[in-house]
């Protein structure tokens, strides 16, 4: 695990009314690397990820996002640090009344400095990337079916070349074959363009095809922090659950989805 | 990863079909180019004047490289005689490069478009018309059907529209109802005196509140609060596709939202006419006390003389025609909701204008229909 730190940190705690979602979790993630935030529901993934690009305010503990907390009051840096995250939300959250080509092309303008032409050029390869056409351009969010939605908001989320790729369950609600494509398709994105990605994922083939590392949120805090292989030897019952079930053993045979990875362990 | 900012070294050479090696350097993205937006600007425009179409580029030397770098690479690559590429960037220069040969949709100018623009608007409302027509068919067979299934009425709902349409929206209309009391009796009230025909205030206020300003007050507040309501509701609904799970599992959308909203109001608005009545009596009777001299005793004495009593029973009868008018208004636009934000937008505004002119000219029809009573 090389290059510098991205993602700082120290002694989170969250709190959610009454209950009490983080205690002094820490959290460490480098530029370039790809990491699974895997626990229960309930146990506060999403909350951690929005606590991450800046979304909530955390009760307390410390929180930094390229060397540059959320709170700071220089309100240029932390600009500029958000404009070095993209976020993928779960259902999307394209702008429903911006065609999908205003909607690429939003962040574009919001930063500034790049003509209307440089911006038509962009937002096309960016639609060219996540494999749609250029007629998908002039349609709006409504007509888009799932899958198309996710893409769209990928090549949004992409739009300003980010460093950090923040997904919220990336292959939710879209059929196995379509996840499959999706989860590929991030996958050459990252041999393209190199970015590190953080997600929130329940689906142990994405796990497996895209992880470099595994974080575990289990009471209150990061149980494991790991390689795939090494985390699957915790011995926390939520981890045996997880990849002990029967769904984690078929992923994990040769033949299964996950046959790619256990070829090729080198992480 | 040094942070050198984007570069050109520009070379000439002494033979060879080019005459100038450009060689790239540092990082092409857009804060590495930022600062040095002008020189790089300014180094293009004097290669295109030294030497157009004899400039070998070299972009073997990039650090990093993003969208925005690949869009003025590839523009400053037109018209070069040899390029030299990194491997790692040439999928992206290509996909930005086809990027830009995508062409923009043109605008063009279309003489008939007022015409075509008319024709939609008249094809629009007629479909509204249908809709309309459509929806309030629908509500009289539901409300034939419930009236002979009492059981099914579901009065939870009926309750509580009235409580919120009439209970919640008292004290607005009130206020509004005794301060345009104030004004009605004071503006009658300084032409009457020049007469000597100071009683006649008690006939001029007690028409015009009973019968014309109570149910009207009512009925446009009640656009302005419940119908924008009703409309956000049901648009809302339409969105997150609960109307859609609600079809699915057999239960008529306009007998389970339609038919209690309009029902609610058409309910309510009567007894919230009454109330505003009261308020603005109360206003009058206030006024006249103090510039007119006439006892509240004498004030509340004179009124029925003054005036007959179907005059209330006018206002109160057409209240429930405009309450169901405003209810049925705001569902239709509710209904017609697109699933996007802006849909949501025009969707309440337009109902809430809709309903108010709906109002008004029910309003001048009753004045007309009922012009020789009371």
């Amino acid at each position: 695990m090389s290059g510098e730190v991205i993602v700082e940190i120290e002694g989170l705690v969250n709190r959610v009314g009454a209950t009490v979602l983080h205690r002094g979790l820490d959290f460490r993630m480098h530029a370039d690397e790809v990491v699974s935030l895997v626990g229960g529901s309930g146990s506060g993934k999403t909350q951690l990820l929005r606590v991450i690009v800046g979304l909530k305010r955390p009760t307390a503990g410390t929180v930094r996002v390229f060397g540059v907390a959320w709170n700071d009051r220089n309100a240029k840096k932390v600009r500029d640090a958000r404009r070095r995250i993209g976020m993928l939300f779960q259902n999307g959250a394209l702008y429903s009344a911006l065609t999908v080509f205003e909607n690429i092309a939003f962040p574009l303008r919001e930063r500034g400095g790049l003509s209307e032409e440089a911006i038509h050029a962009i937002v096309h390869a960016k639609l060219a990337q996540v494999e749609l056409e250029p007629r998908h351009a002039e349609l709006l969010p409504a007509n888009l079916s799932g899958g198309m939605v996710k893409r769209v908001a990928l090549a949004r989320a992409l739009a300003l070349s980010p460093e950090l790729l923040v997904l919220d369950e990336p292959t939710a609600g879209l059929d196995p074959d379509r996840s499959e494509r999706f989860v590929a398709l991030i996958r050459r994105l990252r041999e393209e363009q190199r970015f590190a990605v953080l997600m929130v994922t329940h689906d142990l083939d994405t796990l497996y095809e895209l992880t470099d590392r595994v974080a575990v949120l289990a009471d209150q805090r990061i149980i494991a922090f790991d390689t795939l292989e090494a985390v699957r030897q915790h011995e926390h019952r939520f981890i045996r659950n997880f990849f002990g079930g029967e769904r984690g053993r078929r992923a994990l045979q040769p033949g299964g989805a996950g046959s790619e990875w256990k070829a090729a362990p080198t992480h | 990863m040094a942070d050198t900012a984007a570069a050109l070294a520009i070379e000439r050479l002494p033979e060879g079909p080019a005459r100038i090696r450009v060689t790239a350097s540092g990082r092409w993205t857009f804060a590495g180019m930022k600062e040095r937006r002008h020189q790089l600007a300014q180094q293009l425009v004097e290669l295109r004047r030294e030497a157009p179409g004899r400039v070998a580029w070299d972009l073997r030397e990039i650090r990093e490289l993003d969208d925005a770098g690949a869009v003025w690479l590839v523009q400053a690559l037109a018209g070069a005689v040899e390029i030299e590429v990194p491997t790692r960037y040439a999928e992206m220069l290509r996909q930005v490069s086809e990027g830009m040969l995508v062409p923009s949709k043109a605008r063009r100018f279309d003489p008939l478009a007022p015409l075509e623009a008319v024709g939609r608007a008249a094809w629009g409302f007629g479909a509204h018309l249908r809709d309309a027509t459509a929806l309030l068919g629908r509500l009289v067979l539901d409300g034939a059907g419930l009236a002979r299934r009492p059981r099914e009425i579901p009065w939870r709902e009926l309750s509580a529209g009235i409580y919120r349409a009439g209970v919640t929206a008292l004290p607005v209309t009130m206020l509004v109802g005794f301060l345009v009391g104030i004004v009605l009796t004071y503006l009658s009230a300084l032409q009457l005196r020049r007469y000597g025909a100071d009683l006649l205030v008690i006939h001029i206020v007690g028409v015009g509140v009973l019968r014309e300003l109570g149910p009207m007050l009512a009925s446009i507040i009640a656009a302005g609060r419940s119908g924008s309501a009703m409309t956000a509701q049901l648009g809302v609904m339409r969105v997150t596709e609960e109307i859609d799970a609600l079809s699915v599992m057999g239960v008529s959308v306009p007998a389970r939202l339609v038919l209690p909203r309009v029902v609610a109001l058409a309910l309510a608005l009567p007894l919230v006419t009454f109330c505003t009545d009261l308020a603005a009596l109360a206003g009058a009777m206030l006024v006249s006390r103090f510039t007119l001299g006439i006892t509240p005793a004498a004030f509340l004495e004179a009124l029925p003389r003054a005036v007959e009593v179907v005059n209330f029973w006018i206002g109160i009868g057409k209240s429930a025609v405009f309450g169901f008018a405003v209810a049925f208004v705001a569902c239709h636009y509710g209904l017609r909701v697109l699933p996007n934000t802006d849909s949501l937008g025009t969707g309440v505004t337009r109902a809430v204008v809709a309903s108010i002119t709906c109002v008004i000219v029910l309003d001048a029809l009753f004045a007309i229909l009922l012009r020789d009573v009371g």
